[in-house]
């Protein structure tokens, strides 16, 4: 009687508990990181009577959390590549929208810059033709300027979201470690602490999103928490402390570290994995910088060849001058170390000055420039960091459009450099020309066929290419004799000057200009380029005087116009030594502009894969450790039929009992 | 396998934000027209598309040079056409001038009247383009391109021809110096003019007309001396290289030809003993203005004999009609860049076109594309909502009476 009672109450309390645990999972079902709970229902050993053994009812032996580890790690795991894709798909759409196609673009202003010379090619000296040059020049500098301010504050926005993602991984770590702490407390009780374990789990899986780690358990129930190929963050109740702290050359980009004993130590982005702090540093180190780097080097092509060109016209002053650039760019710069060398009064014992020798040939990449690790004096290593390059130079070594200067002292071997030849330009472009009469339209000479030429060549252009040309020397007579005897198509030409210099002789072909041809055979180089529109005959001559107009004259207003078509920007040298062709001002603006355009396509698509990853991963751990409404709904009956079958057992010993009393009573 | 309700409810909800965001996509493209807004929404296509548009850009840029070629061309052309009517009237007055009846007096109206003409073509050659330049400034001039000096009126532009355009190039301006000052003298080949007498020094007393060439394979480009010898009926001439100083000689009767080294000229007339003319070379260095001068000179220059009115009209006439072959042979090289200029036009236009149609491949919407896309988005969001307030709408709760 009393065995069928105490049955009863077991049963009851066992039905109630596992009741409970349903009310806890339907509470929490929508709990974030809750894992679905279920009582251990036990059968304890029978009794043994003569008659066999008894069963003494049933034992509620804990409460389980529904738990795989290894979901739970792969769901976090995943989370975290799906977050560092992500961000990296939202950085590089921001960069995106500095690089616009069509009439927004940078490209469109530096063609209409230039279509704008058309009109003062037309009208020479009229100032409204002149205006709107300047007017487009000023809105194409403000366009670079504008693009380079995005990137400066997109570089302060990501030092600024690593700076918030740091402190709430320190936040989290620093949580993480508590939980551990507990853990490890509640460890004697021989019963696992579901919700401080789902706490923790929950809080590595936020610590996740900034960055991938990966777990250790430890015997004493904790976790030890890694990031970084190995790199220590939470260990048992102990967590360090990330940090951010400037590069070591460039203040203004910011590297993590990590705090330890002994000082902060530096962490590279090529150890992070996952999360978004790693993805903020790689677009930092490498997404950015291409960008900044792609910019620059158009605002320095553009702007250089578009200044060399007005100093080789002639402006509207009187008397006419040369031209005055028209665009003033931000500075090469050149970036010690922190760690460099140092006087006693703290500043750096060597500098570097960059200075750009031909701004065709510069390259959309910084350089690192360090000592040579052979050890030879005065061999200096200058790697370009957009392929890796590495080449030998020395104290005033020209490399890639720019040359290297030691002021002061020469590096010591621990001292090294990075050098920007470009990143800065384009932020600091502006039009510096102001008065419209500076604009070098004319050409400084001017050619005239000979009125008694019998062939149809007449002056297509003339205009001064470099510095060569010497307007002593005009007028000079370019005389046109016989067919060249070694290419039948070609017509041999002498070319005299008035200053008494030797005459020049050449073989010019149709389309080919005349006075600029250093490496032919017969080198001829004044500096100038005439063009010819139709065919010389024998004994024809065209004369290139000094210009007497240069309110009338177009030559260099028609330069300007070739810069649309001529492939200036990142010429690069091969290495034969010859010159591999660059890309038009819009080409050059185009191919980067898809270049951006990929990479964000490339990281959408792979944020969409990863995304999706992530979510199927989650999928399967809450399938396992997750609350299904339906099922508790079952369990609800099942357990209160239960618990209701217990109430019966009681209300038949009772019966019994009652029974039993009548008839002893009676 | 279990289902976790709170995922389902995440998992459903992603989806539909998914569809949502695809279905305002579709719906952005459909209302902008354009399938690329941004360069990763197809970076070749973009990349394309800006190339295109340089490319309209420049086309746009060199229509208006074009334009401003077209002006400056048919101003000139008008120029050129108003020159020419006025040397006609010039010509006719001068052939009126030959009227043996006519006096001094006579003549001198005449030269007034060409005087007045002659001031006209001034104006014509410094007519202004309307933009501040010339039409005639060739590659540039210090203000108008000719002036009246002492030594008669000179071009004081640059020869040649101002450029613009920057896919092709269009003549701005006409070479003042080539349309006006560079007709070639005499009769193209040869010029022939009075000499004084030899004897008595004043002007012959027969005159020579243009001359012309009977065989040009005998021309020798030097210059020559004819002179008259002997009185008449019994003349001779005799004509001297000046250059090799050979002579040739044979006797002469008024109105015949004389033929030497290619050459036939006749002098009329009676001209007599010592009577000299030259011959020379045909230089291309006849100005118009320089003629014009002389016709009004020589119109007006009293006493003369009739053989030398004669001379000077045969001569004059002669020099009008090169410098109008001078100016007719620029007019129709302007006229020839006109038609140049439709050409360039239409090829322009049709570069334009082309660029338009390649943006447009590259970034346009096609909108039966584009409309079934949405269709097909807006179908899939309807679905998703329908299932998902169908399916999320169960559960076991609803079934049990408890």
């Amino acid at each position: 009687m009393s065995g069928l009672l105490s049955l009863g109450i077991r049963a009851m309390f066992a039905n109630q508990a596992a009741l409970q645990a349903i009310g806890q999972n339907i509470a929490n079902a929508n709990t974030p990181g809750y894992s679905r709970q279920q009582v251990v229902l036990t059968t304890p050993d029978g009794q043994y009577t003569g008659a066999g053994f008894f069963g003494k009812g049933v034992d509620v032996q804990t409460v389980e959390r529904s738990h795989n580890a290894f979901l739970t790690k792969e769901a976090y795991s995943a989370k975290s590549t799906a977050y560092m894709d992500m961000t990296q798909a939202e950085q590089l759409s921001r960069l995106e929208k500095i690089f616009p196609p069509g009439e927004e673009g940078l490209g469109y202003a530096a063609g209409q810059f230039l279509n704008a010379m058309v009109d003062v090619t037309t009208r020479p000296a009229d100032p409204s033709a002149r205006q709107v040059v300047l007017g487009r020049a000023s809105e194409l500098a403000a366009r670079f300027a504008n693009a380079g301010g995005q990137m400066v504050d997109l570089q302060a926005g990501i030092v600024s979201d690593l700076r918030a993602n740091v402190s709430i991984v320190n936040q989290l770590s620093a949580q993480i470690a508590t939980a551990n702490d507990a853990v490890a407390r509640s460890n004697g009780s021989g019963h696992s602490p579901n919700d401080l374990l789902d706490q923790r789990d929950r809080l590595i899986s936020q610590l996740s999103q900034y960055i991938q780690v990966t777990t250790l358990p430890a015997g004493d129930g904790t976790v030890g928490v890694f990031i970084g190929g190995g790199q220590r963050l939470v260990l048992g109740a102990q967590a360090q402390q990330l940090a951010v702290s400037q590069d070591p050359y460039d203040g203004s980009r910011a590297t993590l570290s990590i705090t330890e004993s002994n000082g902060n130590r530096a962490l590279d982005d090529s150890v992070l994995n996952g999360g978004s702090i790693t993805a903020l540093l790689r677009y930092q180190n490498t997404d950015l910088q291409d960008a900044r780097n792609y910019l620059g080097q158009m605002a320095s092509a553009m702007a250089i060849r578009v200044n060399e060109q007005q100093a080789l016209g002639l402006d509207l002053s009187d008397p006419a001058g040369k031209g005055g650039p028209i665009f003033g760019i931000g500075a090469t710069r050149s970036l010690p170390a922190a760690t460099n060398a140092r006087n006693p009064d703290g500043s750096f014992t060597s500098l570097v000055s960059v200075s750009v020798t031909n701004a065709s040939l510069l390259q959309a990449s910084a350089y690192k420039l360090r000592a040579d690790p052979s050890g030879v004096p005065g061999a200096y290593q200058l790697t370009r960091l957009s392929d890796g390059l590495t080449r030998s130079v020395a104290d005033g070594d020209s490399v890639d459009g720019f040359k290297i200067d030691f002021t002061s002292s020469a590096p010591g071997v621990g001292d090294s450099f990075m050098i920007e030849p470009v990143a800065h330009a384009a932020v600091d472009m502006k039009r510096v020309l102001d008065k419209a009469t500076g604009i070098a339209a004319a050409s400084p000479i001017t050619a005239s066929a000979s009125v008694n030429n019998k062939g149809t060549a007449t002056v297509d252009s003339l205009y001064a290419v470099n510095r060569a040309l010497d307007t002593a020397k005009a007028p000079m007579t370019i005389s046109f004799g016989a067919l060249d005897p070694g290419d039948a198509t070609r017509r041999l030409y002498t070319i005299t000057m008035a200053d008494g210099s030797p005459a020049l002789s050449g073989s010019w072909k149709s389309g080919q200009p005349i006075g600029n041809e250093p490496g032919a055979a017969l080198p001829v180089d004044l500096g100038f380029e005439l063009k010819l529109n139709g065919v010389p005959q024998d004994g024809d001559s065209v004369t290139v005087n000094a210009t007497q107009f240069p309110a009338s004259n177009n030559g260099n207003a028609k330069a300007f116009l070739n810069i649309q078509t001529d492939s200036f920007v990142g010429r690069r040298v091969q290495a034969d030594g010859s010159i591999a062709r660059g890309a038009t001002i819009n080409d050059a603006y185009a191919s980067a502009m898809s270049e951006i355009g990929s990479r964000v396509q490339g990281a959408t698509y792979l944020s969409g894969v990863s995304t999706s990853v992530a979510s199927e991963s989650e999928t399967l751990r809450a399938g396992q450790a997750g609350v299904n409404i339906d099922e508790e709904a079952a369990r609800l009956m099942q357990y209160q039929q239960g618990y209701q079958a217990s109430a019966k057992v009681l209300q038949v010993a009772q019966t019994l009992f009652d029974e039993l009393l009548r008839l002893t009573g009676g | 396998m279990r289902l976790s309700t709170a995922n389902t409810f995440d998992a459903s909800i992603a989806t539909l934000q998914r569809r949502q965001q695809s279905l305002q996509t579709a719906q952005q493209q459909l209302t902008s027209g354009k399938k690329v807004t941004q360069a990763s929404d197809d970076p070749t296509g973009a990349a394309r598309a800006e190339r295109a548009l340089v490319s309209i850009g420049r086309a746009d840029a060199n229509q208006r040079a074009l334009e401003a070629s077209r002006n400056g061309m048919t101003l000139s052309e008008a120029a050129l056409g108003d020159a020419n009517e006025m040397l006609q009237q010039i010509r006719e007055t001068l052939v009126a001038a030959g009227n043996a009846s006519y006096s001094d007096a006579e003549r001198a109206g005449l030269a007034n009247k060409v005087a007045g003409l002659r001031d006209q073509m001034f104006a014509i050659a410094n007519r202004p383009d309307g933009a501040g330049g010339y039409l005639f400034a060739g590659q540039g001039s210090d203000g108008a391109p000719f002036l009246d000096q002492a030594g008669g009126v000179a071009f004081s532009g640059m020869s040649g021809s101002i450029q613009t355009g920057n896919v092709d190039s269009f003549p701005l301006t006409v070479d003042g110096g080539q349309a006006w000052e560079q007709a070639r003298s005499g009769n193209g080949t040869f010029a022939t003019g009075p000499l004084p007498n030899a004897v008595s020094g004043s002007p012959p007393k027969g005159w020579i007309d243009a001359g012309r060439v009977t065989n040009p394979a005998l021309l020798t480009g030097n210059p020559y001396q004819v002179q008259i010898s002997g009185s008449a009926p019994t003349q001779t001439y005799a004509i001297t290289d000046s250059v090799t100083g050979s002579s040739t000689s044979g006797s002469y009767k008024s109105g015949q030809s004389i033929q030497f080294e290619g050459m036939a000229m006749t002098i009329s007339n009676q001209p007599v003993d010592g009577d000299q003319f030259e011959v020379l070379p045909s230089t291309n260095s006849l100005k118009v203005f320089d003629v014009l001068d002389k016709v009004v000179a020589e119109l007006r220059t009293t006493g003369r004999g009739g053989a030398e009115i004669t001379q000077s009209n045969v001569s004059r006439l002669r020099d009008i009609d090169a410098v109008m072959g001078g100016l007719q042979n620029i007019r129709s090289q302007v006229g020839e860049r006109l038609n140049n200029l439709d050409g360039s036009e239409s090829r322009l236009a049709a570069l334009k076109q082309y660029s338009q149609a390649e943006k447009s491949a590259a970034e346009d919407l096609d909108m039966v594309q584009g409309i079934s896309d949405f269709q097909n988005q807006q179908t899939g969001y309807d679905t998703a909502l329908k299932t998902y307030a169908m399916v999320q709408r169960m559960s076991l709760f609803q079934y049990l009476n408890v």
